[in-house]
């Protein structure tokens, strides 16, 4: 199974990931609006500073300069925290780094951009602004773009080395501090779109993407204890999502719930939700993230235990929905 | 005397570019006013400053910021043969490949243009990777007045200024309109020149529509070391064609009906005649 190898964390996984691909190729710019300590971009800027750019505390300016960029040739990776990537240069990620590739533009293949988003949803103790409970949903909604929520420091690096390769805009949501290492690498291989199942029996499906992953293997050691029959689903890509694969793992249960560090609305419960109900006749669908109201802010424990996140909680709703 | 000689050809080119615009625009309306006030402009870029490369196309690289002035870059590729009249005389019909604003990827557009105010910072991005690849392409962005309401336009050059970028000349074409009136009225951008002076550019004010001084200004700007280069153009909707403007001096957008075509057309080839007996002589 995937997660069969040595578990461990990375005390900063993305200073590891980004200053190995800057060695392996030249051709990629790491950029920074004044955030490269906070999204631990350290090697690179110090050891690597050619292939570095900081373009200041200006989100708009870090994905206009980094679509511009991608014009000269080389191959931007825009990072900043994804609620200001996202909600305060949403328009540039969209028009300036979206629209350059894929079915509609002007070109099959364009230039490469790529955006990271770290400290997602209740990752960021600041609530409220620092928050992105809604960056999935809209880069969901922006076509032709790739978005992935990677589980783990394993995921994340394979996640961008695929991205570095894929034409057009790649949004990806950062892990920050300690994480844990948890996909055995030597059996898991990333693909944009595939799914990973993680767990397999019946009953409940558990699908789950980025930190949700995390919340929902917890949930899962407790379910087993108390001999629950469930699956569980990793689906880091949430688009373009393989519907095949999330429909066939859906209809082998009788009940499908979804966990995710994002807003059960418009992200990973709805888009299982969207996929079952077209196809009609499906199992029930329960949602488990954040709600669209204003999460708490604070440690990570305390806000997904204010939110009915924590593992107990979480386990315990889970099995509630086929008692 | 061979600068004479270059700067009345490229007054012949500009006239020519105004009768492409007027002939586009007249098929079902478009932004005439500002693709004949920037002929001027555009003959110099297109037929002097940006130099050619092996493949039929420019070495330098051009970005339009305002993707309703794209009538001008249509009008001038018509002239250097990278567009038919015939595929420019779909421009904003339905089903057209000619996109009014155009998305990136099309001939002789770097990005996608429409959303006002986010050029200046891809062309410093663009300046700034060709640099960093040792590249000696130069950068050209033409934006609008208007757009300098948009703080994404000072991000940007805050950027290009702190990063040296002397491989990349802004164009700010001064016009004092946008869609909604007179630009010192909706949103006062003045005194632009001192504003990108204090922002660490070299800058240049000129009227956009005198050909030598528009010679002169792009070698300034090449010439220039150490900062990027700014030229602001003091243009008026309808420039080189005066029935015109005085007949609609604030047309933001112009309808088909609105104008007089013919009339322009034959002030145009007036001009154009002129010129080339002056050529001539």
């Amino acid at each position: 199974m995937l997660l069969k190898g040595a578990h461990g964390f990375d005390p900063a996984p993305f200073d590891k990931i980004s200053y190995d691909l800057c060695q392996r190729r030249k051709d990629v710019v790491i950029l920074s609006a004044d955030l490269s300590k906070y999204c631990q971009v350290i090697r690179v800027k110090n050891e690597l500073p050619e292939q570095h750019l900081d373009v200041g505390m200006a989100e708009q300016n870090l994905l206009a300069v980094a679509a511009g960029v991608a014009r000269s040739g080389l191959i931007p990776v825009a990072t900043c925290f994804a609620c200001y990537i996202t909600r305060r240069a949403y328009d540039q990620m969209m028009i300036c780094m979206g629209t350059g590739s894929g079915p509609g533009t002007n070109r099959e293949i364009g230039p490469t951009n790529i955006a990271i988003g770290f400290t997602p949803g209740i990752a960021n103790p600041a609530r409220i602004h620092h928050q992105a409970a809604e960056d999935l949903g809209m880069v969901r909604a922006i076509p032709n773009a790739t978005a992935i929520d990677p589980m783990d420091s394993t995921d994340f690096r394979a996640a961008l080395d695929a991205a570095v390769d894929q034409p057009g805009l790649t949004y990806i949501r950062g892990h920050r501090g300690d994480t844990p290492r948890l996909l055995d690498s030597r059996e898991f291989s990333f693909e944009i779109g595939k799914t990973y199942p993680l767990r397999k029996g019946q009953g409940i499906g558990i699908i789950a993407t980025g930190l949700g992953t995390q919340w929902a293997l917890e949930a899962s050691e407790l379910l087993s204890e108390q001999e629950v029959e469930h699956s569980l689903l990793h689906v880091p890509t949430i688009k373009p999502v393989n519907q095949d694969e999330i429909v066939d793992f859906a209809f082998a249960h009788n009940q499908v719930v979804t966990v995710e560090n994002h807003q059960i609305v418009t992200g990973l419960g709805s888009l299982v939700a969207e996929i079952i109900s077209d196809v009609g006749s499906g199992p029930r669908v329960k949602r488990f993230g954040l709600p669209n109201r204003w999460a708490p802010g604070g440690t990570m424990p305390y806000i997904r235990a204010q939110l009915g996140l924590d593992a107990k909680t979480l386990a315990n709703d889970i099995a509630e929905c086929i008692r | 005397m061979r600068k004479g000689r270059r700067i009345i050809d490229l007054e012949i080119m500009a006239a020519r570019i105004r009768r492409h615009v007027l002939e586009i625009c007249r098929q079902r309306g478009g932004y005439a006013a500002q693709g004949v006030a920037l002929a001027d402009i555009a003959a110099c870029l297109y037929f002097d400053e940006l130099r050619p490369d092996n493949e039929g196309w420019y070495l330098d690289r051009f970005v339009l910021s305002n993707g309703h002035d794209a009538i001008m870059t249509y009008a001038a590729l018509a002239e250097s043969g990278h567009y038919t009249v015939e595929e420019l005389r779909t421009y904003n019909a339905d089903g057209t490949k000619v996109d009014q604003s155009p998305i990136e990827g099309q001939l002789g557009f770097e990005i996608t243009a429409g959303s006002l105010g986010q050029g200046p910072s891809q062309a410093a991005g663009l300046a700034w990777g060709l640099r960093q690849q040792g590249m000696d392409q130069r950068v050209y962005c033409l934006f609008s007045d208007g757009e300098l309401q948009e703080g994404n336009v000072w991000e940007g050059a805050m950027f290009a200024a702190h990063q040296k970028l002397d491989n990349l000349c802004f164009i700010v074409d001064n016009n004092d309109m946008q869609a909604s009136g007179h630009a010192a009225d909706v949103m006062g951008v003045e005194p632009v020149d001192e504003k990108f002076t204090a922002f660490g550019f070299r800058t240049r004010r000129i009227s956009g529509t005198d050909m030598a001084e528009l010679l002169d200004t792009f070698e300034e700007a090449r010439n220039t070391k150490g900062k990027p280069f700014v030229m602001i153009c003091d243009t008026r909707l309808w420039d080189g064609i005066d029935c015109l403007q005085k007949a609609l001096p604030m047309a933001h957008y112009t309808a088909q009906s609105a104008v007089d075509w013919d009339k322009g057309i034959k002030e145009i080839e007036m001009t154009l005649t002129r010129l080339e007996a002056k050529r001539d002589e």
